[in-house]
């Protein structure tokens, strides 16, 4: 059973420059009693999600919309747990896997196959369980000896592939993804489409951040809107 | 108290198989498309054995019987102890990849490189090895006290690895001081010579940290039982370290993401 449910969620960070990383401008800050902090600190606060409260239940396959900084993969990231928000809570039910960057958690010298035990070990699968998968990702991925080829000689497409096959290998519960198949050619997102449906009518949920509107339409039935940290649900679509 | 042991043993416990496969991939990657391989680190440490030891002999005037098994020990266990404290300040920023994208256990890289550098402690065990069949130390039942030697060393490093590692993530002049200071701290402590060397001052090298953790596996491994009060002192640091390192877990574990 899967379900996401915001209550009141905000999230601000700063954003700290060389200046208030750096020790001596944190013991300079001890030592006068903080009176440099207005003038002496150069971080900013970015409040990325602002008083956020929504619902995404069983079946749900949300589309995130926005410009460019306006919080999407701030949002994505708090779903899937990677960022704590300061106020507010979050309830989470089911299983997640995320692929927010495309490439993070492999490495450039290990073959593919060795990279897609890492990110499904990072992923929180065990070993044994994604070695007894490799057969079926070696077919979806149609990379064929590449597998055998360390990962720095992949394309961003052949990257993007090796890492969806992992992400869904295992019928993740809910499954959040970042805008990234503009890498993939029509073969994958052909593929990647019958996949995501498959996932969708097993009542799983679904959230995808992208800026193409054909392929929000395509894949899901909410749309949220993000503009500066705030989000408003636009309808339900068919 | 217990509840918190309990729950950082616990995610360790979990945490090993993928640490260690990952540490193992750190192991290949480095050494990928050399000729010799992980063979570089015996070697390595074999070279600075020699080099080391006939310098060092000459100069301090030792006998190389005593010198060198002193020396080579000595070298193995400051390699483990101050790779993973330079290593530490990065064991966050390193794999930001990561942290920013995937949820993974806060754990799961201070584990991964102290098992990295276990590793290579492991392969240039060899050389503490050969050394000592060239140099003929007696073997005897003390020796095995190594063994528990290296697990407080290896468990004071786990928390100093966090402890640097979020201070490190949040103020990155640290990476370039330790950097800085560890060449120094070689000297300042006892790997080329014994505390007792050190005559009427040898109080000042028990002042040093590094002395307990490099006598607790040494001493042993020489035929000598270390004083008790270097496991008193070796333990309250690992107890006192685990306490503050808890807390600073505790309060900063969510929030080290935002500061890469």
């Amino acid at each position: 059973m899967a379900k996401i449910v915001f209550q009141n969620v905000s999230l601000s960070y700063s954003i700290y420059d060389a200046r208030s990383t750096s020790l001596r401008n944190a013991l300079v800050k001890i030592g006068t009693g903080g009176l440099l902090e207005k003038s002496g600190t150069n971080s900013v606060s970015v409040k990325a999600i602002d008083n956020v409260s929504f619902e995404i239940n069983k079946g749900d396959s949300v589309g995130l919309i926005g410009h460019n900084g306006s919080g999407k993969t701030t949002l994505l990231r708090t779903i899937a747990g990677i960022y704590t928000p300061i106020s507010g809570k979050i309830i989470r039910e089911g299983s997640i896997s995320s692929i927010i960057e495309l490439g993070a958690g492999m490495e450039g010298e290990l073959t593919g196959y060795e990279n897609i035990i890492r990110i499904a070990l990072l992923m929180g699968l065990s070993k044994t369980l994604i070695i007894s998968k490799i057969p079926e990702i070696e077919e979806f991925t149609e990379l064929g000896d590449f597998l055998a080829m360390p990962a720095r000689t992949y394309s961003a497409g052949m990257t993007m592939r090796l890492m969806f096959a992992v992400a869904t290998c295992i019928k993740p519960n809910i499954l959040i993804v970042d805008e990234m198949f503009a890498t993939g050619d029509a073969a994958f997102q052909k593929k990647a489409y019958d996949r995501m449906n498959n996932l969708i009518n097993d009542a799983e949920i679904f959230v995808f951040a992208s800026h193409s509107e054909a392929l929000i339409k395509k894949f899901c039935n909410r749309l949220f809107y993000l503009d500066h940290g705030l989000v408003t649900e636009k309808g339900v679509f068919s | 108290m217990l509840s918190h042991l309990k729950y950082v043993t616990q995610s360790i416990w979990s945490l090993l198989d993928t640490a260690w496969y990952f540490a193992w991939g750190d192991l290949k990657t480095r050494y990928k498309r050399s000729v010799l391989g992980p063979m570089w680190l015996v070697l390595g440490t074999a070279i600075g054995v020699v080099g080391l030891g006939y310098v060092w002999a000459t100069l301090l005037n030792m006998d190389a019987d005593e010198f060198v098994p002193l020396l080579t020990v000595g070298l193995v266990v400051w390699q483990l102890v101050s790779t993973c404290l330079t290593e530490s300040s990065n064991v966050f920023y390193k794999n930001a990849s990561v942290i920013r994208n995937l949820k993974v256990s806060f754990w799961l890289f201070p584990l991964q490189l102290l098992m990295k550098h276990f590793l290579y402690f492991l392969h240039n065990l060899t050389v503490v090895v050969v050394v000592f069949i060239i140099f003929n130390v007696p073997l005897s039942w003390v020796q095995l006290m190594a063994i528990p030697g290296l697990f407080i060393v290896l468990i004071n490093m786990l928390w100093v690895i966090v402890f640097v590692g979020v201070f490190a993530t949040r103020y990155r002049d640290i990476e370039a001081f330790l950097s800085s200071v560890m060449p120094l701290l070689f000297f300042l402590s006892p790997v080329l010579y014994k505390p007792s060397n050190l005559g009427i001052k040898s109080q000042l090298a028990w002042l040093n940290p590094f002395t307990y953790l490099i006598t607790v596996i040494r001493d042993p491994l020489q035929g000598n039982l270390p004083p008790m009060f270097v496991y008193v002192v070796s333990l309250v640091m690992l107890f006192v370290g685990w306490v503050v390192t808890w807390r600073l877990f505790v309060r900063k574990q969510n929030r080290i993401v935002f500061w890469m």
